[in-house]
């Protein structure tokens, strides 16, 4: 995927401003920045979700916009904090949808053995015949996070996923989202807010300041302390555990 | 086997229930009263009651299938296209049609045809009203609803300007087809009825179809390979229609959508739109002929079946907002 001069404005104020980026195949990459910089809106704009003012973005060679939205829906998900679903609907009836794209709503037995492995890959054996509105936050957001797998797509989206999710179920999450780039052999991008969760589990950085990237690279070249000072405007102490860059701050 | 498929068979069940329910309060509605044993009163008696009945089913049929569809693209479960004011303008439209081209023109004397444009008119503004609304708000459920009753009242009184203003001839020659009700049906266009419904079913088997996935949200629906914007945009378009379809056979009954479609939410607990819309059409049926037996044979016509419904749509809507507080 190749991002070129991505512009977006709300009224007079421009919250994208020509970004670039080249998104490494098979890597994990995090957007980073403070709020407002920009990085949910490019999010939005790479997964089709928020319409582009200007710019390219090329997808395995041909643009997003003239791909179809069910073809695309096979190589690309999204998943957002919007998801108050205000149905009755099983874990595994959640999940099943994630094979829509494929079969529509009547599934094949191969859509549903997709399921069954999306199910186990999440652990949710357990839970597959509860209600999603019954789950904890985190038991909902590893039902949805199954429905991606389900999906079976190259590249997965997540926006802001660790958001509402406490330091448990966070890390859990980054941990999974680490195995399906590692296991699974899928490009996965997030939008973080916590950036040793950027710095611990990805392998790219995009960072974001004011509607433009601030810096873009290897974790260990953006991991800086005066890049951060720079993004943040606040001092950060940086140390190394396990051959990771890790901040502190406050 | 799965909660999920339990629940289907479950459901399944539970509309051939509705179903038998439904034929049942249609066979007692014919046959009640209905002197078989005297051949020409019998004859006469059906001739009044079936038009009457037909006109029941399509009403049911296309406000629960509109406020389903409806609550779904919206994704809350207490609004109805009813409450933003798609019955008021339609009869606006209708009323407008007959302020410019007189009772006196085709357009009003042949019902057929002044349906058929009200079909037209009201597809083409209220679906133009509604997706604006929708864009301009960006889905934001709030304002829609806050429009859609000043629009509501804006197409009110705009309609009550024109009769006012009206020739009191025409104004009571157009009170007879504005003013639907049960015991005057519009019975002259069921064909036409019929045939738009069917034709709106068929126009959009696709959409229906992804209606369940729409209920996802709209990102949720996009991630999985939903061209949502104009998906909604035909939805939409299908919403007004039977909007048309039930105010002009039966009037305005502004609870019946919010209730038949809760009740069959409350009941059948699933997402799958193929059963909720069968069950809210059938639970249409049980209310609309239910209460117009008890209109006709307990209360003499004293009361008209819309003050059972309305009454018994207030106390639900109360229900649905403090005990349950919008959950299901």
């Amino acid at each position: 995927m190749n991002v070129q001069d991505l512009i977006k404005s709300y009224g007079h104020k421009t919250v994208v401003n020509e970004v670039s980026f080249e998104v490494p195949k098979g890597k994990v990459l995090s957007l980073i920045g403070p709020n407002g910089a920009g990085k949910s809106t490019v999010m939005g704009m790479i997964s089709r979700l928020i319409a582009r003012d200007a710019g390219v973005i090329q997808f395995e060679g041909e643009d997003l916009s003239k791909w179809k939205s069910k073809e695309l829906a096979k190589h690309l998900a999204i998943l957002t904090q919007h998801n108050n679903v205000q149905m009755k609907l099983t874990v595994r009836e959640l999940v099943s949808f994630g094979r829509f794209p494929y079969s529509g709503s009547r599934l094949t037995d191969e859509d549903h053995d997709m399921v069954d492995k999306a199910i186990a890959y999440m652990e949710l054996e357990d839970f597959e015949d509860r209600y999603i509105d019954e789950l904890s936050g985190g038991q909902r957001q590893r039902a949805y996070i199954a429905m991606v797998i389900a999906q079976d797509t190259d590249y997965v989206l997540l926006d802001e996923p660790t958001n509402n999710l406490d330091i448990y179920h966070a890390s859990n999450l980054m941990r999974m989202a680490r195995r399906l780039c590692d296991e699974l052999g899928k490009t996965v991008i997030l939008v973080l807010h916590e950036i040793n969760y950027a710095a611990f589990y990805s392998d790219y950085i995009c960072a974001f300041l004011n509607g433009k990237i601030a810096k873009f690279g290897p974790v260990e070249e953006v991991m800086t302390r005066e890049n951060l000072k720079e993004i943040y405007n606040v001092d950060f102490e940086i140390l190394n555990i396990n051959g990771r860059p890790l901040t502190i701050y406050y | 086997m799965h909660k999920a498929k339990k629940v289907n068979v479950r459901n399944v069940i539970r509309l051939v229930f509705l179903a038998a329910a439904a034929a049942a309060a249609v066979a007692v509605y014919l046959l009640i009263h209905s002197h078989p044993e005297k051949p020409k009163l019998f004859h006469y008696i059906l001739s009044l009651r079936i038009p009457t009945l037909v006109c029941m089913v399509i009403a049911s049929i296309s406000i629960g299938a509109a406020t389903l569809i409806f609550q779904s693209i919206v994704n809350n479960r207490i609004v109805t296209p009813a409450l933003l004011g798609m019955s008021s303008i339609y009869s606006f439209l209708h009323t407008a049609a007959v302020f410019v081209f007189g009772t006196g023109s085709s357009l009003y004397l042949n019902a057929n045809l002044s349906f058929a444009v009200d079909l037209v008119t009201m597809g083409a503004v209220g679906t133009l009203i509604y997706w604006y609304l929708f864009r301009a708000t960006g889905h934001n459920i709030l304002y829609i609803m806050l429009i859609g009753t000043v629009l509501s009242s804006l197409f009110g009184s705009t309609q009550s300007a024109m009769i006012r203003v009206m020739d009191p001839n025409e104004y009571d020659a157009l009170l007879t087809t504005l003013v639907a009700d049960f015991n005057h049906v519009n019975g002259e266009i069921i064909a036409l009825a019929v045939i738009a419904l069917a034709a709106i079913g068929f126009l959009l088997r696709k959409e229906l179809k992804l209606l369940d996935v729409i209920t996802m949200g709209r990102d949720q629906a996009i991630n999985l390979g939903v061209d949502y914007d104009h998906v909604i945009r035909r939805l939409l378009f299908g919403v007004v229609l039977c909007m048309a379809v039930a105010t002009a056979t039966i009037g305005p009954v502004s609870f019946l959508g919010l209730i038949v479609a809760n009740l069959s939410r409350q009941v059948l607990k699933t997402y799958k739109h193929a059963h909720l819309i069968v069950g809210a059409s059938l639970m249409g049926m049980l209310a609309l002929i239910g209460g117009q037996l008890i209109s006709q044979h307990i209360f003499h016509f004293t009361v008209p079946v819309s003050t059972f419904v309305t009454i018994a749509g207030g106390v639900y809507f109360l229900y649905l907002l403090l005990v349950k507080k919008g959950a299901y």
